[in-house]
């Protein structure tokens, strides 16, 4: 019973969710990778409204088969409550023709399964992707290493083909995914070939000081965060900043 | 022979409720154990953990990387900044954080300052550790709060950290920003570690603000910040917890974490996931409960003003009664110890004539002699059944 009504949820959610997107067609950014979707999503969302632009990210763990529609109609969840979802269910098909709908979208893709991409990937068609790392985190939903890099390769496949792919360089399975590719790929991270690429980073008290290079321009930049993450982040946030402007 | 644990002692709360289960109708308010169950969002995400088989094998040492990641959001939005792969450490509750940090900063001898009455187990993890537990008084006629120049008075060369419970168990006191402050210069001045086990702050009342000095970047090296899951999502069996500071200070806290434990339980870290994943909406009705039952021991404990002075806890789920001598008449005057009432003797009279297990004020240090502990954690209607008992035994 409960399987059948999670069934039926999801693939009403999945229209609905569809039509939405059809009748207003945001620029949709997705975020992927083992770690560091979050703060990715949440530096790109800021980069983003800076720029005085209108964006809607998926919170936390909204990026999963019911989560990610959820999160594009702007809808709480239920979570294990049967009549918690009832507001869910009635509301969402008002949502196709909401006021306000944000011009951007920057959406986490959570998989660990295999086919869980894929699933998503039916309901949204990102125009930029980026994979953060790719670890072993929830590998033991597949069968190996090269079924779970499958999963982010579809994403690479199914961007858009005038769209960006931004991988990180610094982790040989997620750079990878970039060969022979006809969109366009940018590269980012430590690896100097990267650009945006960290020159230099020195810990202090506040967080970190980083050196960065970006189109053969380098510019200091104080994170206030800890861990290597947060550059990484960082790094995403310049370069899809710098790519919605040409889409 | 057991030369390094003859002198720890058995907790005295697990000793009231061991007494206590010899009486077919006794009532307890003397753990700190939330009465809800584990709520369903948490148990739900351990069943999906179970059925992927994820949870059978051990974790990293500082535990999963996908729950430290949830950990260092979280802090983010109460303002504090710390790095989930180098500053975050998941523990087996926080009584093994508190037990791996105070084995990795001190050497047998050096001192850890502790403002008391406070949390018994303190004591005895220091004294395993060969260390010396320096008492401060707390001022009761102050709310329970403190004076920064007993701390002072207190550091000697050997202190090497000063260990405090805010919001304070047993007097559900909230430590005020300046006297946080305070004590971070006394801890700079005298190059000292601050230990903050700060597990009920989820449990504040009446818009209290409550304010952390690990959200202090310059003091990260300084402090390192104790949190667990028990009390906050109803989750005592689980043992888990988690806690924070600068890298340097968490790399050699893992190491001892690592030889003590190895990992946090698996199955309890993914329970301690759902608990992060959750929107705190969820959680509020949760707290909501507590202060109401706070305020139908508050009330009670007025109708019984002439047994009972009392300070009313801004926060966690105690109060620390102080027990007026003119008791004596109902539990007998060999408990009248100076201005005092002997609380060990009070709380088994109390348990004998009552059926009420309560903790007694000397568990918590010496300054919470004349005191016992209430816990409104328990159900409201063995709060209403043991004040119901204490008042017909006590009556004017």
């Amino acid at each position: 019973m409960k399987c059948f009504a999670k069934f039926l949820l999801k693939h009403y959610l999945r229209v609905i969710t569809k039509l939405t997107l059809l009748v207003h067609r945001p620029v949709v950014i997705a975020v992927a990778g083992s770690t560091n979707k979050n703060f990715a999503k949440k530096e790109i969302k800021r980069r983003l409204e800076e720029e005085g632009l209108t964006v809607r990210a998926n919170p936390k763990n909204f990026n999963t088969e019911i989560g990610l529609p959820l999160a594009i109609l702007h809808l709480p969840s239920g979570y294990n409550e049967y009549k918690a979802w009832l507001p869910a269910i009635f509301t969402s098909p008002l949502r196709i023709f909401q006021r306000n709908f944000p011009r951007f979208l920057v959406l986490g893709l959570g998989t660990s399964d295999e086919g869980d991409m894929s699933y998503l990937l039916s309901i949204v068609k990102p125009h930029i992707s980026v994979v953060t790392d790719i670890t072993q985190r929830y590998k033991e939903g597949f069968s190996d290493m090269n079924n779970l890099v499958d999963e982010y390769r579809l994403l690479a496949d199914r961007t858009r083909n005038n769209g960006v792919l931004l991988l990180n360089a610094d982790n040989y399975r997620v750079k990878r995914i970039g060969d022979n590719r006809k969109k366009k790929v940018v590269y980012y991270g430590f690896n100097k070939k990267a650009d945006p690429c960290i020159v230099g980073a020195q810990k202090n008290e506040k967080g970190q000081r980083a050196k960065i290079r970006h189109r053969e321009k380098e510019e200091n930049f104080q994170i206030n965060r800890f861990g290597r993450h947060h550059l990484y982040a960082f790094l995403i946030g310049v370069a899809v900043k710098e790519e919605v402007k040409s889409l | 022979m057991f030369e390094r644990t003859k002198n720890i002692k058995l907790s005295v709360i697990k000793q009231i409720e061991l007494e206590a289960s010899k009486y077919p109708d006794a009532v307890s308010l003397a753990q700190g154990i939330p009465d809800f169950d584990t709520p369903d969002f948490i148990k739900r995400r351990v069943e999906r953990a179970l059925k992927r088989g994820v949870v059978a094998k051990y974790s990293l040492s500082p535990g999963l990387p996908e729950l430290r990641e949830l950990i260092e959001e979280s802090l983010e939005k109460e303002g504090m900044y710390y790095d989930w792969e180098k500053e975050i450490l998941v523990t087996a509750g926080s009584i093994e954080g508190i037990t791996a940090t105070i084995m990795a900063i001190t050497s047998p001898g050096d001192e850890v300052i502790i403002p008391e009455p406070t949390y018994t187990s303190y004591r005895e993890v220091i004294n395993l550790a060969g260390c010396k537990p320096v008492f401060v008084p707390l001022d009761e006629e102050k709310g329970w709060g403190f004076d920064i120049e007993r701390y002072r008075e207190a550091v000697t060369e050997k202190t090497k950290a000063i260990f405090y419970c805010n919001p304070n168990n047993p007097t559900g006191t909230i430590y005020t920003k300046k006297q946080l402050m305070d004590l971070a210069r006394l801890a700079e001045d005298n190059n000292l570690f601050l230990i903050s086990d700060e597990v009920y702050k989820d449990f504040i009342y009446d818009e209290k603000e409550f304010f952390s000095l690990a959200s202090i970047p310059e003091l990260r090296k300084r402090v390192i910040r104790i949190f667990s899951f028990s009390k906050a999502f109803a989750m005592t069996g689980w043992r888990v917890g988690y806690l924070h500071s600068d890298e340097e200070n968490v790399r050699e806290i893992t190491k001892v974490h690592d030889s003590l434990v190895t990992c946090a339980p698996v199955i309890s870290q993914y329970a301690a996931m759902g608990a992060l994943e959750i929107e705190k909406e969820k959680m509020k009705k949760f707290f909501e409960d507590y202060k109401k039952r706070r305020d139908v021991m508050c009330s009670r404990l007025e109708n019984l003003s002439h047994v009972f002075d009392f300070v009313r806890p801004d926060s966690a789920y105690y109060v620390f009664p102080r027990i007026s001598s003119r008791v004596a008449e109902v539990v007998g005057k060999d408990l009248i110890k100076g201005d005092l009432v002997d609380s060990w003797g009070f709380a088994f009279r109390l348990l004998e004539k009552a059926q009420i297990a309560t903790v007694p004020g000397t568990a918590f240090g010496p300054n919470g002699e004349g005191h016992i502990r209430m816990s409104f954690g328990r159900r409201r209607e063995d709060i209403e059944e043991s004040f119901d008992r204490m008042e017909n035994i006590f009556k004017t």
